[in-house]
């Protein structure tokens, strides 16, 4: 038993003295969140650019409508559309014109609107990139709109009036907690269980990585022949379980007061951020203890790896089968958070290595009953 | 009292006999060499001896009683591949290593202190060990296998990699160990070494024991009736001699080697009659170097035939 303290002792002080475990603990909640915030901090950063279309309009109508169809500004109080006429008869002259201001970059794009556009002619849209699906969306929304509001007023109706008859209506989500009601948005949800996840699979990973290493190194550098013979392969296992398991909670300590601190920041600072977060403290002590159930769980199988590497390039191939079982759970993940109360998911969340995560979800996002355990 | 008694102790790697039956006992406070050409099985006979590897037959007796967790601490082992945490600092490394043992952490740091200061190596001791050259890494390894001072100490090519001066340092400390009582088995190839230092040899050859005893009483039953001379001049004359059964002439080097039952006295005359100038004349029992020869050499040349 003071072997296995020593163990652990000595696995713990070389593993948290190292470099990489300070970058990793400082750069892993900014990685997390930089992989859910960047794709949305970059499509706004996309929508601050102004974009000027040149607009061919056969029908007449549709082109002095379009400002108040796009009104989207951008920070500078600009319209972030700008809609430059070009008389038809001109464009068919002028075709490759077009098409060279287009190539040059001149102009973004040309939209061009048939006469019969309000029986049901199609609009072209001339661009260099056309894989901007939001944006051509958007067009198509607001153009619709745009041609829906002419063959309505054709059809003697007010467009106005349809609009506010047919308007959607709106869902305000509460969440039942034991019986009680608790008014959470669905991002809320998504966005707590999805940080939890990404935190609960990457650091399974990464320490069960670090065990096969781990294991591995002692047996390439001959190590564990002198550590066998003082102790036994049962202390020594547990040791680097231990020692490596602490490594982790620490850091999840370090990463909770880090959130902690910035949590009391943004709220204070942003009070908006906290529709977004919200962690109950139950969910923090769940997610420590799937952390616990699924560390042991993947760092024995890694042990196991890491006894079967005879040096460090076996490892990759090794591993590859039980990182596929964490990796399958991690991605069924991703549709059970659309919707935890199937009973898919309540059979995948039984299957021993799927647990830890699924498990987690399902409690983080609907709350099991007790026999679930 | 034996300090260690192995009894018929077999290894199989499916057909191949690593180790075959082999027997012996060591006294306490003794150096026994564990003798054998390379792949003889000698590595397998101490990873048993430890329990690392467990024998497919036979039985250990370590200190008296059956291998124990508690026996453990008793004993040092020094493989032969050595092994040490690379990124490790070498004072830790040492503490880990004795508190492995059972040692305190505080009297482990001390005692490791102590014989780095012993070894020239206390310069180090913050560095890691990655940063240390080989025979210095042999040094610290060494120093981790005698650190708690055991009772028991199991050595596998203690020499190899090592200077001469380190050779003769760390034969000046097992010597020492064993003035105090330490019972050493040493696992060696090189049998000038284990001639000088052995008390008791057992050669292993092909997994079997081959010899068994103590170097004494080899020396003797291997013995034969030999003659080393240095001269100078023409020689040519010894080989004629009645009683000389056969020689291997370097031109001012000879190696004679005598007919049984006859006395060196005879060549001795023989010489001192022929007026040859000799500067050396030395009647030798044969070397360990050469029973190892002409038993193992012998062996595998009867097998090839």
């Amino acid at each position: 038993m003071k072997k296995i303290f020593k163990i652990v002792k000595r696995e713990f002080l070389t593993r948290v003295t190292t470099r990489g475990f300070i970058i990793g603990t400082v750069l892993g909640p900014v990685f997390i969140i930089g992989m859910m915030l960047g794709p949305a901090y970059f499509m706004s950063m996309s929508s601050q650019k102004a974009l000027t279309f040149r607009v061919v309009d056969y029908s007449g109508i549709i082109l002095k409508e379009l400002p108040k169809a796009f009104p989207d500004t951008l920070d500078n109080g600009q319209p972030r559309f700008i809609f430059s006429a070009l008389d038809p008869d001109v464009y068919q002259q002028k075709k490759e014109a077009v098409r060279a201001d287009i190539e040059n970059g001149l102009i973004d794009a040309a939209l061009i609107i048939p006469g019969d556009i309000l029986e049901g002619g199609k609009i072209t849209y001339l661009a260099k990139s056309v894989g901007d699906i939001d944006l051509i969306q958007k067009i198509r929304n607001n153009l619709s709109d745009v041609v829906n509001n002419w063959r309505l007023k054709d059809a003697g109706m007010d467009p106005e009036k349809i609009y506010e008859l047919t308007r959607k209506v709106s869902i305000k989500t509460v969440k039942v907690v034991k019986g009680q009601e608790k008014a959470r948005g669905f991002q809320q949800e998504y966005f707590t269980s999805l940080i939890f996840l990404m935190m609960l699979y990457m650091t399974i990973l990464f320490y069960g990585q670090a065990i096969v290493r781990g294991v591995t190194e002692e047996k390439t550098s001959r190590i564990v022949e002198i550590l066998l013979s003082s102790t036994n392969s049962f202390q020594l296992m547990m040791g680097k379980l231990f020692g490596v398991g602490a490594v982790g909670l620490t850091q999840y300590i370090i990463w909770g007061l880090m959130s902690m601190a910035a949590f009391f920041f943004a709220t204070s600072s942003m009070p908006a951020m906290a529709d977004y977060i919200s962690v109950s403290p139950v969910i923090l002590l769940y997610f420590i203890v799937f952390f616990i159930i699924g560390f042991f769980t993947f760092s024995t199988l890694f042990a196991a790896v890491g006894a079967l590497c005879s040096d460090m390039q076996d490892i990759q191939s090794f591993s590859t089968p039980v990182t596929f079982l964490i990796i399958i759970p991690f991605i069924i993940s991703f549709m059970i958070i659309k919707d935890p109360t199937t009973s898919t998911a309540q059979i995948l969340s039984f299957i021993p290595f799927f647990t830890p995560l699924i498990m987690f979800l399902r409690i983080s996002l609907q709350g099991c009953s007790g026999w679930e355990f | 009292m034996n300090a260690l008694k192995v009894e018929q102790i077999s290894k199989f790697y499916d057909d191949f006999k690593a180790v075959d039956r082999i027997s012996f006992s060591i006294q306490q406070g003794s150096l026994f060499g564990l003798l054998g050409p390379n792949g003889a099985g000698k590595t397998t006979t101490m990873r048993m001896i430890m329990n690392i590897i467990i024998p497919d037959e036979g039985k250990i007796e370590l200190l008296g009683e059956p291998f124990s967790e508690k026996t453990k601490d008793r004993v040092g082992y020094l493989p032969e591949e050595r092994g040490l945490y690379p990124k490790m600092k070498l004072l830790a490394m040492l503490q880990f290593l004795g508190e492995m043992k059972g040692l305190s952490g505080n009297q482990a740091k001390k005692v490791a202190s102590q014989w780095l200061e012993r070894f020239d190596l206390m310069q180090w001791a913050n560095n890691k060990v990655q940063d240390l050259s080989k025979g210095m890494q042999q040094k610290v390894q060494f120093i981790g296998t005698i650190m708690h001072s055991p009772d028991l100490l199991i050595v596998d090519e203690p020499f190899s990699g090592l200077d001469p001066i380190n050779t003769k340092f760390l034969k000046d400390i097992l010597l020492e160990l064993k003035q105090q009582g330490t019972t050493i088995i040493l696992s060696t190839h090189l049998m000038d070494q284990a001639e000088k230092l052995c008390d008791h040899i057992c050669l292993i050859n092909r997994g079997k024991a081959v010899l068994n005893g103590s170097l004494k009483e080899i020396k003797q039953q291997y013995s034969h009736n030999s003659v080393h001379l240095e001269y100078q001049g023409d020689a040519s004359f010894i080989k004629e001699l009645p009683f000389v059964h056969s020689v291997d002439d370097y031109g001012n080097y000879m190696e004679i080697r005598l007919d049984e039952q006859t006395n060196a006295d005879l060549l001795f005359q023989a010489l001192a009659e022929s007026k040859m100038p000799v500067k050396k004349f030395e009647v030798s029992e044969s070397s360990l170097n050469d029973i190892f020869i002409e038993i193992v050499g012998g062996k595998s040349n009867e097998e090839n035939i």
